[in-house]
């Protein structure tokens, strides 16, 4: 499974999506969601470039690990 | 001991004769994601069976292992029906550094206050639960993440179901911030690469956080195909004194468990979720009323990941989605604002109704520590 950016919606909120084995989306979220965070803290050396570009633009913000 | 000094042990050490389990989901009756899931393992795989009940599987390295979790139902001991049940699929034997695995309850740092952590009168707490499986070796750890400290106990399980009771005294220092954020959490650590065990094991010592003690002397779940793992009735309370487990109903377990993560599945061809409105012919906007006022406002959604599985009804015409269900940020700890797209609705104004129209969808909303 991997992260990606989705889109950015009417509010100029960035959605992020979850792209599992099979290809299907199944989750959907915000930048602060804790699965989302903790799966940025994993990879945060190899990020997709576009979840790169966003942390790049100070757009996502990776907190802390658990 | 007599029921008279049972008793007198329960005042001595203040224990609440209600409400007394910080755990919740201790007895495995809330499966709302799912009641099995094979090939658990990955770095994302966190919440996949049981309610509250997540994986901590987020170490420096990915483990190899693999195991499948479900809500097995026992009769092999007296009153509980459920056990959440770890059987190993793939062997991790050649085990990096980072490798961890945990099973791992959070509990906020508003319902812990009654420990008066990081003070002069830090209180005691009794960790309980049923644990049966392949005869190994693990860690029960309670871990103050904001002040960076734990504390912890090696268990032996057996191949028999055994009651374990693990008392770890009060801690005086790091106070536990009274709010919905993570307070501590509740570890059992099944697995570690020399990162998390390359330390030293103390016993029932508050001490800062050292992660090299952490899986310190334990087995490893994923060291065979023949390993499993049952546990049920996990109780944490305030005291010295481990109390028979305390039972809730399930509609009550339910409800707690809602409050960081709410699923409605398909019921029927006449499955409407919610109302809502549209900003275009092919963008609306569902507005999902919650059952319980979560944690925090919800952060994500899950679903099946086929569009076709959600639709609409307004306007005299049903139509399916284009693209699948995602969160909205104008969300509240109440209601889930979810976006559905469609290639064209029949109108750009007015009230829509949306609805899962395939037996496999499903929305589920979290507000997850």
């Amino acid at each position: 499974m991997s992260y990606s950016v989705m889109k950015t919606n009417e509010d100029n909120e960035v959605i992020y999506q979850r792209t599992d084995a099979d290809g299907l989306v199944r989750r959907t979220c915000l930048a602060h969601d804790p699965e989302f965070q903790s799966w940025l803290s994993a990879n945060q050396s190899s990020l997709p470039d576009d979840i790169q570009a966003k942390v790049d633009d100070g757009i996502l913000t990776i907190a802390d690990a658990d | 001991m007599s029921k008279a000094a049972e008793l007198a042990a329960l005042i001595g050490s203040q224990t609440a004769l209600s409400n007394r389990n910080l755990v919740i989901n201790g007895a495995m009756q809330v499966s709302q994601r799912a009641t099995s899931a094979t090939g658990i393992g990955g770095t994302g795989d966190t919440y996949k069976v049981l309610d509250r009940f997540r994986y901590g599987l987020n170490g420096g390295d990915a483990t190899a292992g693999r195991f499948t979790a479900s809500q097995a139902a026992i009769t092999d001991l007296p009153g509980f029906g459920f056990a959440h049940k770890l059987d190993c699929t793939t062997a991790d034997t050649s085990i990096a550094a980072g490798e961890a695995f945990t099973i791992q309850q959070r509990i906020e740092g508003q319902n812990l206050q009654q420990l008066a952590k990081g003070t002069s009168s830090a209180k005691a707490v009794t960790v309980s639960f049923y644990a049966k499986g392949t005869a190994k070796k693990y860690m029960l750890e309670i871990q103050d993440a904001e002040n960076s400290r734990i504390i912890q106990q090696q268990f032996d399980v057996t191949t028999s179901w055994q009651r374990f009771s693990i008392t770890f005294p009060g801690d005086t220092s790091g106070t536990v911030a009274n709010d919905n954020a993570v307070g501590l959490y509740l570890n059992m650590w099944l697995h570690g690469g020399s990162t998390y065990s390359s330390g030293t094991y103390n016993a029932s010592t508050w001490k800062a956080q050292s992660n090299a003690d952490r899986a310190a002397g334990i087995d490893s779940f994923f060291s065979s195909t023949d390993n499993e793992l049952f546990i049920t009735g996990v109780q944490m309370e305030l005291g010295e004194q481990a109390t028979p487990f305390e039972h809730r109903s399930f509609a009550d377990e339910l409800a707690r468990c809602q409050r960081y993560y709410f699923r409605i599945n398909y019921n029927g061809d006449n499955n409407y979720f919610a109302a809502g409105g549209v900003y275009t012919t092919t963008a609306a906007m569902a507005m999902l009323p919650l059952p319980v006022e979560m944690r925090a406002a919800p952060t994500a959604i899950d679903q099946s990941g086929t569009a076709a599985h959600y639709g609409s009804w307004g306007n005299g015409a049903t139509q399916v989605c284009s693209a699948v269900p995602a969160i909205r940020g104008s969300s509240s700890k109440t209601t889930c604002a979810i976006d559905l797209t469609f290639s064209s609705l029949n109108s750009a104004t007015g009230t829509y109704n949306y609805r899962i129209v395939n037996a496999s969808g499903y929305i589920g909303v979290s507000a997850e520590l």
